[in-house]
């Protein structure tokens, strides 16, 4: 069984080639004849976990600085609408990652724009400004005009006392923002935006010899730099339960119970991602089914893992049915939490668990795009064959794994609970 | 500056839109068309079941959404849990697919799993049971999920435009209440789908590896329903009751934005000028560079974003500009909005904004038809609207040859300060 198993998963490598530079910039490469695209990914190893803690949102703000232009190409968008192409990016508490995808044939116009804004940015307060007020209107729109859209603004302080994911991406606070100057910026820029801190991945209808040798040509000369040590405060062992209940304007409860969990290579974060799939990740999950549909105490319910680098959350998400004593809703989740350390999942959980997992990755290698992503992301997770490898994990999570990941994992010690209730704040 | 030694810029191919060809129809004995887009490279297979079952042909409100909805909630011979179960050990999902003209839908399946995925999709489809249990508690999430939609600025400013637009009693216009969820019964979901779920309203769309490998499996599980025993649905006839232009303010209390929606009634895709229109609402709002992100965002920083459509449901179109912004600043956007298509209707765009925007939109079309998942896409817009085959390679041509007269032209016959509804939804 397992043997066959292997065997079709096996089948469904991705190639890549891999080189590193003189400077320290590791390019990847991976040829997909399907498609006449090709993705370029540049994936800097900075992110919010980088932060001053006085000065946070600054790695995402100094996300949209990238694309204010330089003294030679003034504006970013331009060259790459003119050769067909789109783009765009994202910070998250890790790293931040941008990328063009266009006309396979217009690669280097691609690899002129990045060397380019690797090389040099004109960081000018007046647009430096600007991009304050813009990003005070996306942490507005994003998290302060949505219902429940502060959740998980509100969840970082409570599980995490000392680590930098106390704080989002966004940032603690819009005064944070408001506060940036060009100062940092320059430093900030200086520090991480190196070749030595920098993954340049290409997926798409490309030769890699040619790639590298456009890399060389392009990225070869820029200055390596250091970004130094992270030396970042670790979070201790949590030792009790946190609790923070909040009002709000919103038409009904939401329960959120948070879990310390382990690093993203950790094997607890391959059993536990499984387990979120069999707890939550279908209609005929446990929660849905179970919390949702036979019990009704909520109208939905996720189960989920930050994901993040550094230990990370598995995060328990759900909107109350209206009339539900949220008290009796957490001890229903507690229960089926309690149960998986009792008993193992079945075998036909963890099979339609695989085969979901089997779909979603297949999925993802229907866009070029998204296969340079993964491998930026596996190499500055360590090994960019962990795009490979990974399933192999997946696919040898047993049930006793799962049933000890949980007794670890589900105590009420190591829990943050937030009660989201509607009122007035 | 941390190197000073310039190379020069290299030279940029002109993008072209690529293959935009629509893809083979086959048919299943019982005539079901069924679309198969190939060249797929992994072992899935992406299949879409469409019926003309929107909003629009619905005679009691959310009817269709519904119905649609409870499609996987229970069959004549399995109860919900039991059929959900089912689907997900297959690792494919069905996913709901409810527009306002239509509905049905979608999975992505492993390929070996086909057969399994097929029978399933053909129970849900055609002998869903409707049971009353599950409408209860589908009914609690979706009246849950309205009232948190009460509380988005966007949504709000979205329905007070579509029902200036089109009229409070029009399907495109309505705005639901409460009430209507409550007091919608499994008995309207059983009549609409009698009606509108059936072979001779569908059509199948299959994308992937070796797509034609599937037709045999779609022939056992669709094939064999016959047309004849269901009743032909007709495309009501819809009667529109459009408000007279102006400012209309709906307050959301405490809210520290407010949705700024400007928008009037536009032309349908068969107007031999919507594909040029097209391209002149790229030029004020769709893209990243657009007048109105520059002006709006990059110069005033007003905004996270500001975007510009031409959309069209099968009988309506429309023209509407969007954005959120901070309280103190929506009078000031609405002032820039008009100042930027006044530019548009005075001023030829330059030959450099024409050339980038074509490229764009080359680029854009060219990605829109790579991988068989997206050309399923695509070609979905063209079968849904009846759009024409030949659609992207009319637009490709229209992007390729347009000039900047033209699209003055556009703005002065299109975009008329006269003719909008001007929308604020935010705090007092």
């Amino acid at each position: 069984m397992f043997i066959l198993v292997s065997l079709t998963y096996f089948a469904f490598m991705i190639r890549f080639e891999r080189h590193t530079m003189a400077n320290g910039l590791r390019v990847i490469v991976h040829r997909d004849e399907g498609t006449p695209m090709a993705t370029t990914n540049i994936l800097y190893d900075a992110g919010s976990r980088d932060e001053d803690p006085a000065a946070t949102g600054f790695a995402h703000l100094f996300e949209h600085l990238m694309f204010e232009g330089t003294p030679r190409i003034p504006v970013f968008d331009v060259p790459v609408m003119m050769s067909g192409g789109e783009n765009n990016a994202f910070t998250n508490n890790d790293i931040t990652n941008y990328y063009i995808t266009l006309p396979a044939n217009n690669l280097e116009t691609a690899f002129w724009l990045e060397s380019d804004r690797m090389r040099g940015l004109d960081l000018q307060d007046e647009r430096l400004n600007n991009q304050k007020s813009v990003v005070t209107e996306e942490f507005r729109q994003r998290y302060l005009n949505q219902p429940y859209g502060d959740l998980l603004l509100l969840l970082r302080p409570l599980a995490y006392r000392v680590h930098p994911y106390r704080w989002s991406a966004i940032g603690m606070d819009i005064s944070h923002i408001e506060r940036a100057d060009s100062a940092s910026a320059r430093h900030f820029y200086d520090r991480f935006y190196i070749p030595a801190n920098a993954i340049l991945s290409v997926a798409g209808n490309v030769d890699p010899d040619k790639v590298f040798t456009q890399a060389e040509k392009w990225f070869g000369d820029i200055p390596s730099g250091s970004p130094g040590n992270r030396n970042l405060p670790a979070e201790p062992e949590q030792d009790e339960r946190r609790d923070l209940t909040v009002h709000r304007p919103v038409p009904s409860a939401h329960l959120i119970m948070a879990f310390h969990t382990g690093t993203r290579n950790s094997r607890d974060f391959y059993i536990l991602d499984l387990l979120t799939d069999i707890l939550a990740g279908c209609d005929s999950a446990r929660f849905p089914s179970i919390l949702v549909r036979k019990k009704e105490l909520f109208s939905d319910a996720d189960f989920y893992l930050s994901g993040e680098a550094d230990p990370g959350l598995v995060i328990f998400s759900g909107r109350l049915k209206d009339g539900v004593d949220i008290r009796k809703a957490e001890e229903a989740v507690s229960a089926e939490l309690d149960r998986l350390a009792a008993s193992h999942v079945t075998t036909e959980e963890l099979e339609k668990a695989r085969n979901r997992y089997e779909s979603h990755r297949l999925m993802s290698y229907m866009s070029a795009a998204n296969k340079a992503f993964n491998l930026a992301y596996h190499e500055v997770l360590g090994d960019a064959s962990g795009i490979n490898t990974e399933t192999e994990q997946y696919m040898s999570v047993t049930r006793e794994e799962i049933a000890d990941a949980s007794q670890r994992t589900f105590r009420p010690q190591n829990s943050s609970v937030i009660y989201y209730l509607p009122g007035k704040r | 500056m941390k190197q000073t030694e310039i190379k020069e810029a290299p030279a940029i191919i002109t993008p072209s839109a690529g293959d935009t060809s629509f893809p083979k129809m086959d048919k299943l004995s019982n005539s079901v068309p069924v679309c198969l887009v190939g060249n797929g490279t992994v072992d899935l297979l992406r299949i879409e079941f469409v019926f003309r079952a929107g909003q629009v042909m619905e005679d009691v409100h959310l009817a269709a959404s519904s119905a649609n909805a409870m499609l996987t909630e229970g069959t004549a011979d399995h109860d919900a849990a039991t059929i959900n179960d089912l689907i997900d050990s297959t690792g494919a999902a069905l996913n709901h697919i409810a527009d306002k003209d239509a509905a049905g839908l979608v999975t992505v399946t492993l390929t070996r799993k086909l057969e399994e995925v097929m029978d399933l999709a053909r129970e849900v489809l055609f002998s869903p049971s409707f049971p009353g249990n599950e409408f209860r508690m589908l009914t609690d999430r979706r009246i849950q999920s309205f009232l948190t939609g009460r509380q988005k600025t966007s949504v709000i400013a979205r329905e007070a435009f579509y029902e200036a637009l089109c009229g409070a009693g029009n399907p495109y216009g309505r705005i639901t209440e409460e009430s209507d969820y409550r007091s919608l019964t499994t008995a309207d979901l059983h009549r609409f789908h009698k009606k509108h779920y059936n072979p001779g309203n569908m059509y199948i769309t299959v994308a992937g590896r070796e797509p034609e490998k599937a037709l045999p499996v779609l022939e056992k599980y669709f094939g064999a329903v016959s047309s004849g025993q269901w009743e032909q649905p007709v495309i009501p006839s819809i009667h529109y009751d459009t408000a007279k232009p102006g400012l209309i303010f709906r307050e959301i209390p405490d809210s520290v934005q407010s949705t700024v929606r400007i928008g009037w009634k536009g032309i349908t895709r068969d107007h031999p000028e919507y594909q040029g229109l097209q391209v002149a609402t790229m030029i004020l709002g769709g893209y990243f560079g657009s007048r109105l992100m520059r002006n709006i965002r990059e110069d005033k920083g007003y905004t996270y974003g500001i975007h510009a459509v031409a959309g069209a449901f099968r009988s309506l179109g429309y023209i509407t500009l969007m954005t959120d912004v901070a309280n103190e600043y929506r009078e000031a956007t609405l002032t820039e909005i008009w100042k930027e298509i006044g530019r548009l209707r005075e001023e030829e765009v330059s030959d450099d904004e024409m050339t980038l925007v074509r490229n764009h939109l080359m680029g854009e079309i060219a990605r829109m038809f790579d991988g068989p998942f997206s050309v399923a896409e695509a070609i979905k817009g063209i079968i849904d609207y009846d759009a024409g085959e030949d659609y992207y390679t009319r637009f490709a041509e229209t992007v390729r040859t347009i000039t900047p007269a033209r699209i003055k032209e556009l703005f002065n016959t299109y975009f008329n300060p006269d003719q909008a509804y001007e929308i604020i939804a935010g705090a007092r």
